[in-house]
């Protein structure tokens, strides 16, 4: 994959350029300010971006608003928004156009090197991966359809909303593939989510959950 | 002249109604300054003695102020505590001199005046009317001060005292009214001097407050940044460098121990964000107080519905009022049992105002709960006021003001 980082700490961008390296990427331009990253952007048309969330100038929100904005000039473009803490109105606002191919992970996951590749593949392929950290603060949250959910198919979405497949999600429960899809088509049915479209729905499904 | 009468009449009524306070400031005089002054021994007392004066005072202000047509309004600060600390500041404070020194003066006059203004009214038609019998009374009866005992003088003096009498009526009497109510209000407003003074009285023990508030929250972030992070990283460190002797003789015991840090290092992390957040939090410095507060009201498990004025403040005043707001709708969802919440902030000049208010069940006590007293206490260290209405059954308010100082 070709992908454009912005991280605005040499140590960290170095490092993170030497984590996708050997993950078989190709870090095709890393920028290091605000700026610099929608340029970089638009002029690479990477398969991937791999943002922080803070970047100078401003150290605020630069990275985000800068994800945002790529993905309304390169609709579908997948981004992966790292940030040194987790707030879900970020996440919200990252996946408010609907559609997927979009990650939101706390720095800290970088370090368990494996699963930080496998939420940038998701994000590639137009899944999505939000940090078990966001998803537990929805958890607590309010949303009203999420009240008719069992406490079993709440586990199950949480888990969808990380971005995790039925497969992944039937071992960390330990319960059968089977009943994963079941509790699936039950949040589908109680979220209202129609049958048709059924790639989306899962994207959908963490939507309705961020933005009921 | 109809006018002047019922003038008269109305002052007259009124210095009447003034012995609501005469009267007891009059029978107060003795006990309670003896009271006050034995207060001075025994200290501890004061607040107790203090209070049914300031009671006193707070009715004649309302009664002055009514007379007056403007507010007298009250220059006592709220009570910060009980006991010594309490009383020595009653004791340093001028509104407690001043408010006995008014006591004994309308105690001494009020009953007078009251006197004065009620006799006046059937001494008149008394004194005009003597011509017709002053012979059928008493031996000695004077009017104008001279004995009545000829025709002349009998139909003569009666008018002149009546009509001293008239003037007492028409001029003195809405004059001791007026009188009255200006020594209540010199004595009992509070004077720029002794506004000053409670006000350095005050920002002394804010500031106080605040300097132990800061000096505990730095203890506490230092305490959290060594036992907690620090100590974390230097076990990671540590597993580290024993994975490094250990990788050549035995990889599988030195990947353990790579593991095993990066899992200190996880922890370390986490406690940090944990810190940093109780700093001051990320997000308000990213989208600023609106943001951060319209972040805060999407994560409550009832719906919170926002005003929030979008004006920058300074960083501590910002930071408090997220704490204000992150705290009581914790409280809210906590302990209210409210199906709504509502959270106002309206940004003036001179200072930010913050109202939390739910529909819960109320009856929330600043003394029990410790949230509650963490708002006061954070809320004071920055000079601002807290206010909380809790009727039982009605809801919680909780208004906030938060000094700017721009």
């Amino acid at each position: 994959m070709r992908i454009v980082i912005a991280e605005d700490s040499v140590l960290l961008r170095e490092g993170l350029a030497m984590l996708l390296d050997a993950g078989g990427h190709e870090v095709v331009a890393a920028a290091g300010s605000g700026p610099d990253v929608l340029p970089a952007l638009l002029e690479h048309r990477p398969d991937a971006a791999v943002l922080d969330v803070r970047l100078p100038p401003g150290f605020r929100d630069e990275g985000l608003r800068a994800a945002i904005e790529a993905r309304r000039r390169l609709p579908g473009l997948p981004v992966l928004v790292l940030s040194q803490y987790v707030e879900q109105t970020y996440a919200a606002e990252l996946l408010a156009g609907g559609a997927g191919g979009v990650g939101y992970l706390l720095k800290d996951r970088v370090g368990r090197v494996d699963e930080f590749l496998d939420a940038l593949d998701r994000v590639a392929a137009g899944g999505t991966a939000l940090d078990p950290e966001v998803v537990s603060q929805l958890m607590t949250s309010r949303r009203d359809p999420l009240q008719e959910l069992t406490p079993r198919e709440r586990e199950v979405l949480g888990l969808m909303a990380q971005g995790l497949d039925n497969a992944t999600i039937a071992a960390t429960l330990v319960i059968t593939e089977r009943s994963v899809s079941k509790h699936i088509g039950a949040v589908f049915a109680k979220l209202g989510l129609p049958p048709t479209d059924s790639g989306h729905r899962r994207v959908l499904a963490v939507l309705a959950y961020l933005n009921a | 002249m109809n006018a002047a009468l019922r003038r008269s009449a109305r002052a007259t009524g009124e210095l009447v109604g003034a012995l609501r306070t005469g009267l007891p400031a009059m029978a107060g005089l003795v006990p309670l300054t003896a009271a006050l002054a034995l207060s001075l021994l025994l200290l501890p007392w004061l607040p107790s003695a203090v209070k049914p004066l300031r009671a006193l005072a707070n009715a004649e202000r309302r009664r002055a102020g009514r007379v007056l047509g403007r507010e007298i309004p009250e220059p006592y600060r709220p009570s910060s505590g009980e006991g010594l600390g309490e009383a020595r500041r009653l004791l340093r404070s001028p509104s407690t001199w001043r408010d006995a020194a008014w006591m004994a003066a309308h105690g001494l006059t009020a009953l007078m005046a009251a006197a004065v203004a009620v006799a006046v009214w059937p001494a008149i038609p008394f004194t005009l009317s003597l011509p017709l019998w002053w012979w059928a009374a008493p031996e000695g009866s004077q009017a104008a001060f001279i004995t009545l005992d000829s025709w002349p003088k009998a139909l003569t003096m009666p008018f002149l005292q009546g009509a001293f009498d008239l003037a007492i009526l028409l001029w003195l009497v809405p004059r001791l009214l007026r009188w009255q109510a200006r020594l209540a209000e010199v004595l009992l407003s509070p004077t720029r001097r002794t506004s000053l003074a409670e006000r350095v009285e005050e920002l002394t023990e804010t500031r106080a407050e605040a300097l132990e508030a800061h000096g505990a929250e730095l203890r506490r972030i230092e305490r959290d940044l060594h036992d907690g992070t620090q100590a974390q990283l230097v076990a990671a460190a540590l597993r580290l460098g024993l994975a490094d002797r250990r990788f050549d003789a035995d990889p599988d015991a030195a990947r353990t121990l790579f593991l095993e840090a990066r899992n200190g290092v996880e922890e370390a992390l986490t406690q940090l964000r944990t810190v940093i957040r109780g700093i001051y939090p990320p997000i308000l410095s990213d989208r600023g107080l609106a943001g951060a507060l319209r972040a805060l009201a999407a994560a409550q498990p009832i719906p919170v519905e926002l005003h929030v004025e979008e004006a920058r403040a300074p960083a501590a005043v910002e930071a408090a009022a997220y704490f204000v707001v992150a705290e009581a709708l914790t409280n809210i969802a906590r302990h209210s049992g409210a199906r709504h919440g509502w959270v106002a902030l309206r940004r003036e000049p001179a200072r930010l105002t913050i109202i939390v208010r739910d529909d819960g069940k109320g009856g929330a006590d600043p003394d029990r709960g410790s949230g509650l007293a963490g708002i006061r206490r954070r809320v004071a260290a920055l000079d601002g006021t807290t206010r909380l209405d809790s009727p039982d059954g009605e809801g919680t308010t909780l208004q906030v003001e938060l000094p700017c100082g721009s």
